[in-house]
């Protein structure tokens, strides 16, 4: 491999590098997103599960506009018993 | 600028009574006034002698009336907030989306806010058409639910435009440092992101409400010469005290009903007080409502009317 061939196989490579440290640069920032904006859909529907929520109809004018953060707070409620592992994971504790 | 006036009250106190002789006395002086019944019983037809809908009616010359239809709201909203929800989540439609709205009709809070649509109507559509717009409200419970909707909903708002706004700066800063994303593909900035948006329009519809209730509007607490009336004007003056509306006057209606002796709380003789004779006659026609003297109340309203205009 010489020439063009071997700048282009290196700048892939500092390509995916760099590429691996931005996620892993906004990984606890994606978590914490993720936590935000699943807080903001148990404030809008916890009215339906015996959380403080805002007036419902204030919730119900929400409420079409907020299919991410319902998408979001379904993935969470898959380990809501177990909260702790995934950030552990995201911490790399083993 | 006082525009409004609304007279609040325990039930049978005479609020739709006294209300419908303060807007016949405002109209026979010139003034183009709309009375409105807010109450879900309504009576105001009866007293007035004229038949209403949730229309506008003339009743009589500068004297337009109508009777809210609560019900009417409730089904008007649900069918809105239905059919966004349906484009939405066109995929989602095994839900049975109708029988989840039929239980929304008796969710807390639904019945409050169809007043607020009603009165944010006739502020936004029908108003403009008048002096003076004159409420009738329901008895205690639910005109105190009404009134203080607007500040409690504002804070709630507030908060959720709090953690919207972090929402959004987290999403720019994934999305400046990581394009490739996912987070990237949503609504990243105030302008573009529909949450936020509906927050915003959400909180100017409140602070038109709060500022109605606050600012533009004479109220004023209907009692008669009893202890329980008296009782509960005086809970909603605190209440009124709460959520920053000015308590203006207090009515004392059918006077000389009973000979039993009686003394207005002294948390209520902050405001001014108009009393006004017990119609020994009864009411048979809209006339008969011109028996009850409330010269000193309407030129108390007037004065303050006036005052936003100097």
């Amino acid at each position: 491999m010489q020439g063009p061939g071997l700048a282009l196989y290196l700048r892939k490579i500092a390509g995916t590098i760099a590429q691996v440290n931005r996620e892993k640069a906004v990984e606890f920032v994606e978590f914490e997103l993720k936590e935000l904006e699943n807080i903001f859909s148990l404030l809008i529907l916890g009215g339906f599960v015996g959380l403080p929520s805002p007036p419902a109809p204030i919730a119900m004018e929400l409420f079409p506009l907020m299919e991410r953060e319902l998408k979001i707070m379904l993935s969470r409620s898959d380990f809501a018993q177990d909260p702790l592992a995934s950030l552990m994971g995201l911490l790399q504790v083993d | 600028m006082v525009s409004n006036a609304f007279f609040l009250g325990k039930g049978g106190v005479g609020k739709t009574t006294v209300s419908a002789a303060f807007a016949l006395s405002l109209a026979r002086k010139g003034k183009k006034v709309l009375i409105a019944s807010l109450d879900p019983a309504h009576n105001l037809g009866d007293v007035l002698d004229a038949k209403l809908s949730d229309k506008p009616r003339r009743v009589e010359e500068g004297l337009d009336a109508l009777e809210v239809d609560l019900g009417s709201w409730v089904d008007r909203y649900l069918k809105e907030s239905k059919e966004e929800l349906k484009s939405t989540y066109s995929y989602n439609l095994a839900l049975n989306l109708d029988s989840f709205f039929d239980i929304m009709k008796y969710s807390p809070g639904t019945e409050e806010y169809a007043v607020l649509w009603a009165i944010e109507h006739i502020r936004c559509e029908l108003a403009a058409g008048y002096d003076i717009v004159v409420f009738d409200t329901p008895p205690t419970a639910l005109s105190l639910r009404f009134l203080a909707m607007p500040a409690i909903s504002t804070r709630w708002v507030a908060e959720l435009t709090k953690l919207r706004e972090r929402i959004l700066a987290r999403r720019q800063t994934i999305t400046r440092i990581n394009p490739s994303s996912p987070v990237a593909s949503s609504c990243t900035d105030k302008d573009s992101d529909a949450v936020y948006g509906k927050l915003g329009s959400i909180k100017g519809r409140l602070a038109g409400l709060q500022s109605l209730f606050s600012q533009e509007s004479y109220v004023a607490v209907v009692v008669n010469q009893d202890i329980l009336s008296i009782s509960e004007a005086r809970r909603i003056a605190d209440e009124l005290d709460r959520i920053d509306i000015p308590l203006r006057a207090i009515c004392v209606n059918k006077r000389g009903l009973s000979d039993a002796p009686w003394t207005l709380d002294p948390r209520l003789k902050s405001s001014k007080s108009f009393e006004f004779d017990f119609l020994r006659g009864g009411l048979s026609s809209r006339d008969d409502l011109t028996a009850l003297d409330n010269s000193g109340l309407v030129a108390d309203f007037m004065a303050e009317a006036s005052k936003g205009t100097a």
